[in-house]
């Protein structure tokens, strides 16, 4: 008994190395000024810098694609409650028909891969609406639908933990439209959920490389691309500082769906 | 009046969802199934000519990468239950795993070659117990160096898919068996493994469906060069200049969306059956 579960210690340890490593091993190659042929245990501590990832911040491209991206991520997040929720809740009102067929709806964007995605996306626009693939933030719809899998999940979850046609009939019969029941009453109740489904939708936005690496659009994930060639450390200093924050994203967001389950 | 007003309430996302995700399929399709000449069909020639390898390439490495995610995601998932009393342990492996099985594009591409690049970290340490990767043909951008990459997030996405599964066996059905006489071996095998094998292949199906789509890593890893189908689409359609053959660019789309769509229903089928035990 005792040596099995020395087994599977074992294998958690080794795909704990595994996970840990990489991460590592970025992290060195960010912030120490040693060429890893030179490493030995006498210098694992010298020359550590965080220098890089300052030189980088320095850096007029970079600050453009970080703008960008933050701004395409605020943008996909927003889009997507606007365009999310007052469906779900009309939906959640309906029928549970009209819920699954949303629910069905949003796995959709699964078997369109991002790279069939955004060809079909600049095939079919380039000649009728040419500003949505020049602008960057023609972008935003295409990060909504991307996104949708994970936000519309987190939203439901929300939904189905409220007592939504109660909420709705009181504040109806106390005179608020539509507009002010979404904004006033159902909004504020899904607090948790909102922010839950655009953490997600910030993660996916900070971290995709194909749709904006098609349409020729400088994101930070294009930069570091490109970075990789000029400043490799600073490159993969940003590199990692992005792995940190989506983790907190991804962390957060874990909390706040626990939050709404109790 | 109020009815249709009620309808116009899904006007907006339907609408979102036909403009942004129908039409840009359907135009794949429509181009790809758009002849090339009177006897030739872009659909047809994205599978049988030059292209051929590049399919069996990108599904070779999706099947061996989700088999060793599946392998080694089970195991994992496995250990959770056997170190169950082992508190905390559980919240940080799973809370991890899902922050690893999003895990992807650049930064990941970035980390494995800081690790196991040429001059990577692990493949330095690694030398030092004399395993010396690169002296026996490893590169990062390589077939086995892009699943060692596309493990990172398989093993956690299935680990993620196993752990609720392994939660709805329940106690009664082991103590039920043993009583009846099983050893451990029978019970998992007789009782254990076919009501987890839904939940197993679904998860498979779901892991390959992911590496096939995967394309940021890849494409750093290889600088641009890799022979994977999504990469490939980017060549004929990036700069739309080589004219005749952007059919076929779309035809591999085409194809890439044939497949997952077959292997997303089939997740979606399977992991249906396998929730039956969990009410």
């Amino acid at each position: 008994m005792r040596a099995t579960r020395l087994v599977w210690w074992l294998v958690l340890v080794v795909v704990g190395l595994f996970y840990l490593v990489p991460m590592l091993s970025m992290a060195r190659f960010a912030f120490q000024r040693i060429p890893v042929i030179k490493l030995s245990l006498d210098n694992v501590f010298d020359r550590w810098t965080v220098e890089p990832l300052f030189d980088t911040f320095g850096d007029p491209n970079f600050r453009k694609a970080a703008l960008l991206s933050v701004m395409l991520a605020v943008a996909t997040a927003v889009a997507t409650s606007v365009l999310l929720l007052p469906t779900m809740v009309v939906a959640h009102l309906r029928s549970s028909r009209a819920r699954k067929l949303i629910e069905v709806s949003a796995v959709l964007p699964f078997v369109v891969p991002a790279i069939a995605l955004v060809v079909g996306f600049a095939g079919a626009f380039r000649n009728t609406f040419p500003f949505l693939i020049r602008h960057p933030l023609g972008l935003v719809p295409l990060y909504v639908i991307t996104a949708l899998p994970f936000t519309h999940r987190t939203l439901e979850n929300g939904l189905a933990a409220l007592d939504l046609r109660t909420l709705v009939n009181a504040s109806r019969s106390l005179g608020a439209g539509w507009v002010r029941t979404m904004v006033a009453v159902i909004a504020p109740n899904m607090r948790a959920s909102i922010a839950t489904a655009s953490f997600l939708a910030f993660t996916v936005v900070l971290g995709e490389f194909t749709i904006a690496s098609l349409l020729l659009k400088n994101t930070l994930p294009l930069y570091l691309a490109y970075a990789q060639g000029q400043s490799p450390q600073g490159a993969f200093a940003v590199g990692l500082v992005l792995v940190v924050i989506s983790t907190v994203f991804v962390a957060l967001s874990n909390r706040f769906a626990r939050t709404v389950k109790t | 009046m109020i009815k249709r007003a009620r309808h116009l309430a899904f006007a907006p996302y339907v609408a979102f969802l036909a403009v942004f995700l129908g039409w840009p399929a359907f135009y794949v399709f429509r181009s790809a199934l758009a002849p090339i000449s009177a006897s030739r069909s872009p659909m047809l020639e994205a599978v049988t000519g030059q292209f051929r390898g590049s399919f069996v390439y990108s599904l070779q490495l999706s099947f061996v990468s989700a088999f060793l995610g599946l392998v080694l995601g089970a195991m994992v998932a496995i250990a959770l239950v056997r170190l169950q009393h082992v508190r905390g342990l559980r919240n940080i492996v799973v809370g991890y795993s899902s922050v690893a099985a999003n895990m992807g594009g650049i930064p990941l591409a970035f980390a494995f070659i800081a690790a196991f690049g040429m001059q990577g970290l692990a493949t330095r340490l690694l030398r030092e117990v004399n395993i010396d990767l690169i002296g026996w043909g490893f590169r990062i951008s390589d077939f086995w160096g892009i699943v060692l990459v596309y493990l990172y997030f398989q093993i956690p996405l299935m680990t993620l898919v196993l752990v609720p599964a392994l939660d709805g066996l329940r106690r009664t059905w082991h103590e039920a068996a043993q009583s009846l006489g099983a050893s451990a071996r029978q019970y998992w095998r007789m009782v254990a493994l076919p009501i987890l094998m839904p939940a197993i292949f679904g998860g498979f199906l779901l892991l390959v469906a992911n590496a096939f789509a995967a394309y940021a890593t890849a494409f750093a890893l290889s600088s641009g060069s890799s022979r994977l189908v999504p990469v490939q689409i980017r060549f004929f359609l990036q700069g739309d200049t080589i004219t005749g053959k952007t059919n076929l660019g779309y035809a591999l789309a085409a194809w890439m969306v044939i497949l997952t769509t077959a292997l997303v229903i089939g997740f979606q089928l399977l992991s249906r059956r396998a929730e039956r035990w969990r009410r």
